[in-house]
Formats: C-alpha cells, sequence, structure tokens
C-alpha cells in the first residue's frame, strides 16, 4: 500500500503492477484508450473542417462534452479499481498497517455508498427524461441517450469499489 | 447546525483519506438531503443534475487534451534535445546544469499541462546526468520539483483553465497571458539560489568532463520542440485555435515528433499513452464534477456569505485578509493538488475578492502561486515526490535546499502583490 498521488503514479511509474481483478480491467482501459481517441480525433477534425472551408461544426460539441463525460465515467471507474484518486495520504498511510488497512477500507466503502445513491438518483433522472421526452440542447437527440450511461457507469464503480473494500480487506 | 456537520463531516473525510472527490459529494449529499427534508426525494435530484452540471462544460475538453500532450511529449525525447541546446549555449561550469534543468522545465511548461509530467520528463533526463557530474541527489531533485512547479504558471496550464471555468470573467486566454510574466519570473528567481548554492558547496566538479554540446547540431535537433510552443501559444494568439484546439493540434504535432522525427514512439506505446493520460484526466474530472454538487449545497444553505462577510469584516484590512489566505493555501498546498484546492476554495474566495475589488485574473495568479510553492514544500509535495522518486533520495534530505526555492518563489510572490501590473499588462496588451 505505498499508493502516492495519482499524478505522480502516472508520470514516474507507468508500468506499474495492477491488482488482480475479478472483472478484468481491460474492459474500462480500452474504452478509455478509444473514447480518448476520439477526443482527439474529433477535436483535430473540427480544427482541419473550420480552416478549409470556414465552417465549424457546432454539433462537435455536445458529442464532445458527453464523451468527456464518458471518459470520466469509464477512466474513473478504472482509478477507483487502482485506487488511484486524489487523496490525503499523509494521515492514511502512516500508523500501523491495522489502521492502514482500515482506513483504506473505509475510503472505498465511501466510494461504494456515494456511488450506489448516484446510481439510484440519476436512475430517477433518466425515467424523467423519458417521461417527460427531454431532448438535448444542440442537436435534439432524446436526452436519455446522454443521461443513461451515469447509472450504468455509477453501478460500474460502485462495483469497482467494492471490489477494492475485499481485496485490502483480504489482504494481510 | 447543518453547515457545520458539512464542513466536519468533509474535513474529517478528508484527513483519513477518502478521496477528496467522494467526501465533498457525500457531504454535499448529506447537506442537501438535511436541508431539504420535507421535500420530495429530500432534494437529492440535485446531486446527479449538478455531476453533470459540473462537467458538461466545453472549456474542461481542454483538460484531458493538454493532460495528453503531456503525456506524448514527456514521451517524445524533446526534453534530451532540450537538455542538448541548452547545455550548448551556457557551456559547462559549475550550476550551469542545474540552470539547464530549470530552463527545460519552463520550456516543456509551455507545452504540457501538468507539473508532475514535466518533473518526470525533465528528471528523467538530468537527474541522472547531474549525478555524474558531482551534485549531490538531493540538490537535483530539489531543483527539477521546484523547476516543475512553474509548469502551473506558464501557460498552458490545467490550473488555469479549471480556475476561468468557474471564475467567471477571468477567461482561459487571459488566464494565461497573466500567468506568462510571473512565471518566467519564477524561472529566473529560481536559478539564483541555484547556481549561487552549486557555487557555494563546490558541486558540479566533475561537468567540465561532459563536454560540450556542438551549437548548431543540437540546435537542428532541438528545433522541432523550440517550435512547439510557438505553435501552441502562438496558434491561440493568433486566433486560430481556442485552447482545447490548441491542445489537440500540440497532440498530433507531438506525435509526429516522437513517431516520425525522432522515432521513440511506438505504434503499440499509444495504448499506454492514451490509457494513462486518459485515467489522470479522469480523475481530475471527477474531482471538478462532484465538486460541483459540494458547491452547490454550499449555495442552497447560503453559508458562503456570512462567511465571506466574516472574512471581510474581521478588521484585518484588504492586505491582512490576502495574506492569511496566501499562507492557509500554502499550507493546504503541501497536503493537496491545486485543482483540488481550487475547487474546494474558490467559491468561498470569490465573494471576499469581489468585494475588495481584486482583479480576478491577478488573483487566480496569485492562488496559483500560492499552490505553485505547496507542491514542492515539504513533506507532501507532488512534483517534488516525483522527482525524490527518480533521484532515489527521501523528501527529508531535500529540506536544506529546497527552502531556498521556495524563498525565490515567495519573492516572486510579493513582487506579485505590490505591482498587480507583472500579471495584468500582457493580457491588457493581448487584448483578452
Amino acid at each position: 500500500m505505498t499508493d502516492s498521488s495519482p499524478e505522480e503514479l502516472a508520470a514516474a511509474n507507468p508500468a506499474a503492477q495492477d491488482e488482480k481483478t475479478v472483472v478484468p480491467l481491460k474492459i474500462e482501459d480500452w474504452l478509455t484508450v478509444i473514447v480518448m481517441a476520439l477526443l482527439a480525433l474529433i477535436t483535430f477534425a473540427n480544427v482541419l473542417v473550420r480552416y478549409f472551408t470556414s465552417q465549424s461544426f457546432a454539433w462537435t460539441e455536445e458529442i464532445s462534452v458527453f464523451l468527456m463525460i464518458v471518459l470520466a465515467l469509464v477512466a474513473g471507474s478504472a482509478a477507483v479499481a487502482r485506487n488511484r484518486n486524489i487523496r490525503i495520504e499523509y494521515f492514511a498511510e502512516n500508523g500501523s498497517p491495522a489502521r492502514q488497512r482500515a482506513l483504506a477500507r473505509f475510503g472505498a466503502l465511501m466510494v461504494f455508498v456515494l456511488f450506489v445513491l448516484m446510481a439510484i438518483l440519476s436512475s430517477r433522472m433518466v425515467y424523467d427524461d423519458i417521461r417527460y421526452g427531454e431532448t438535448s440542447p444542440g442537436i435534439g437527440v432524446p436526452a436519455w441517450w446522454y443521461s443513461i450511461w451515469l447509472p450504468i457507469m455509477s453501478v460500474a464503480i460502485a462495483g469497482r469499489a467494492l471490489g477494492l473494500y475485499i481485496r485490502r480487506g483480504r489482504r494481510a | 447546525m447543518i453547515v457545520s456537520f458539512l464542513f466536519l463531516a468533509f474535513i474529517v473525510m478528508m484527513l483519513i483519506g477518502v478521496p477528496i472527490g467522494v467526501a465533498m459529494g457525500l457531504a454535499g449529499s448529506a447537506a442537501i438531503a438535511l436541508a431539504n427534508a420535507d421535500t420530495q426525494w429530500f432534494g437529492l435530484m440535485a446531486v446527479p443534475q449538478n455531476f453533470f452540471a459540473g462537467l458538461g462544460k466545453y472549456p474542461l475538453l481542454a483538460i484531458p487534451m493538454f493532460v495528453l500532450v503531456g503525456s506524448i511529449f514527456e514521451r517524445s525525447g524533446v526534453a534530451l534535445r532540450l537538455v542538448n541546446f541548452a547545455g550548448a549555449i551556457v557551456g559547462r561550469g559549475p550550476g550551469m546544469l542545474p540552470l539547464v534543468a530549470i530552463a527545460v522545465a519552463m520550456f516543456l511548461g509551455g507545452i504540457s499541462g501538468s507539473g508532475p509530467a514535466t518533473a518526470a520528463a525533465v528528471g528523467g533526463v538530468m537527474i541522472a546526468a547531474m549525478a555524474r557530474a558531482g551534485y549531490p541527489a538531493a540538490f537535483s531533485a530539489s531543483v527539477v520539483g521546484a523547476a516543475a512547479s512553474i509548469d502551473i504558471l506558464i501557460p498552458p496550464s490545467i490550473a488555469f483553465i479549471v480556475y476561468s471555468v468557474m471564475v467567471p470573467g477571468a477567461s482561459v486566454p487571459a488566464m494565461f497571458a497573466a500567468g506568462m510574466v510571473p512565471g518566467i519570473m519564477v524561472g529566473l528567481a529560481l536559478m539564483v539560489p541555484t547556481v549561487w548554492l552549486a557555487r557555494r558547496h563546490g558541486m558540479g566538479k566533475h561537468e567540465q568532463e561532459l563536454g560540450r554540446p556542438p551549437f548548431w547540431t543540437s540546435l537542428r535537433e532541438a528545433s522541432w520542440a523550440l517550435a512547439a510552443p510557438v505553435l501552441i501559444l502562438g496558434g491561440m494568439r493568433a486566433g486560430w485555435f481556442t485552447p482545447t484546439e490548441a491542445a489537440v493540434v500540440a497532440v498530433f504535432y507531438g506525435l509526429f515528433i516522437g513517431m516520425v522525427i525522432y522515432r521513440t514512439i511506438k505504434v503499440r506505446d499509444l495504448f499506454v499513452i492514451l490509457r494513462e493520460s486518459g485515467e489522470l484526466s479522469a480523475i481530475i474530472l471527477v474531482v471538478v464534477a462532484l465538486a460541483g454538487i459540494f458547491a452547490y449545497s454550499l449555495s442552497t444553505l447560503s453559508v458562503i456569505d456570512p462567511i465571506a462577510r466574516a472574512i471581510v469584516h474581521s478588521g484585518l484590512g484588504e492586505f491582512g485578509v490576502l495574506a492569511l489566505l496566501m499562507l492557509l493555501l500554502i499550507f493546504v498546498g503541501m497536503f493537496l493538488d491545486g485543482v483540488s484546492i481550487f475547487l474546494i476554495f474558490i467559491p468561498l474566495l470569490l465573494p471576499v475578492a469581489k468585494f475588495f475589488q481584486w482583479d480576478l485574473v491577478w488573483f487566480g495568479v496569485l492562488l496559483t502561486l500560492t499552490v505553485a510553492m505547496g507542491q514542492f514544500t515539504p513533506p507532501i509535495a507532488v512534483n517534488l515526490m516525483v522527482s525524490c522518486r527518480i533521484a532515489g533520495v527521501r523528501m527529508e534530505e531535500t529540506v536544506r535546499w529546497v527552502l531556498w526555492l521556495l524563498a525565490a518563489l515567495m519573492c516572486v510572490t510579493l513582487l506579485v502583490i505590490v505591482f498587480p501590473e507583472l500579471a495584468l499588462w500582457l493580457p491588457r496588451r493581448l487584448g483578452y
């Protein structure tokens, strides 16, 4: 449990070994790679198109923002599994191993609680979006096409947090 | 009652290591529920709505793109070429290698938006070379860690993007322009104690033996890297791109350099680069989204105004308040990264800044300077942690060197407070 700040790990130690998880992290990793690549390509295409035709696709903005939200949730799920979220490590990583483990479990449990809550509340939000036939402001597609991902990914993140909680309990 | 509950729960959770964003989300949700106990669903529908609203802002898209730029340039071999070129200019002598490290970190700051990425890129090249030249590892780690902190001041900077999303009236280009002069000043200010310390303690005795790189060859090799900030900052200035677009142009430019010119990035590496930068961006973005819930709960409970009023009428006066705020932020900066600090404190500080009629662009630069200080103040310093790991030293060993560098940064901060024009001249000149 020498997890340091996420930025530091990302920068200094890209090959850090992942712990074993029941559901492979490859799922999130591939989605992350695809969404990042899409974001870069869409934005770049936008620059090129505007440069050559002096028009811009306003609608790409809505899609890009949506993809960014997906990125935050999908890669955020992997970050929860890898326990790399931004936190104050000073107190959590000092003291006896038992205390460290207890605090790590408590942290994972809190992530779980928040995202279970988020899953319930956002399901209700999606239900409202469908019931009232809300449409998105830019393109005019049904709003639930976008909002449906929040409950789905919240469940995934809660699952990752639960996994972390169990793994932290197991390790002596 | 509810208010004290909100803050207490938040602070306790944060201290015992619950992820910052989660602490904000939970405390915010609890406060919303307590305040709306008699409404349907306890008013909690605001939680997912604010999560979406907190994230759904186009300027935030610049964050994943600039993180990606940092990750690409870190691997592209640009740092090495820049180091050679800078070495060819200043030559070899006591204190020259650390000087080069600072200069290159400043330059990379003009390409990437994240301090730890710069610390890794510069540290990876410089720390071993400095060890061979006879600099103590702790000294090298201090210099690189401090130099990488300039990154959040020199545009493009992720901290500035977050600040301008939160503060209406401080646009991203204005913030970028405002950070330029103070950022360069910090770089120069860091060079003074660095060279002086190196001379005084007789470091770098073997530097002469390294040989001076040939000027024209190293200029040619570095020219691709030298063009990058021109493209990014110049393109924004010329109105070719928005900050997000500038970032994405830099992404493809960096890939071109790395894959075609220097051949340091293979197709296989793209997966790692995209995954790492995607995850790092998500870590930042999730905090941004969950901070939206926290900010909403603060505004519905209307706690900001009373606190701001209490601060304003504390009898300390304008500069007393400012000094106190900065001390607080330096302290917090030792524990937390810049983006989280902005998300937590700006809702509280904005009314105070407005009361004293501080210029919000200037205020943002000041906050960023203080946060930069925190990023290499032991015991918990994001950038210093990276450079210490590369140098293989414990952070405690760096204290005797880092204090000098902190003093240099402190001097620049005081200058920016006394002469606000240092930050404000360039954005006005450029017409932002």
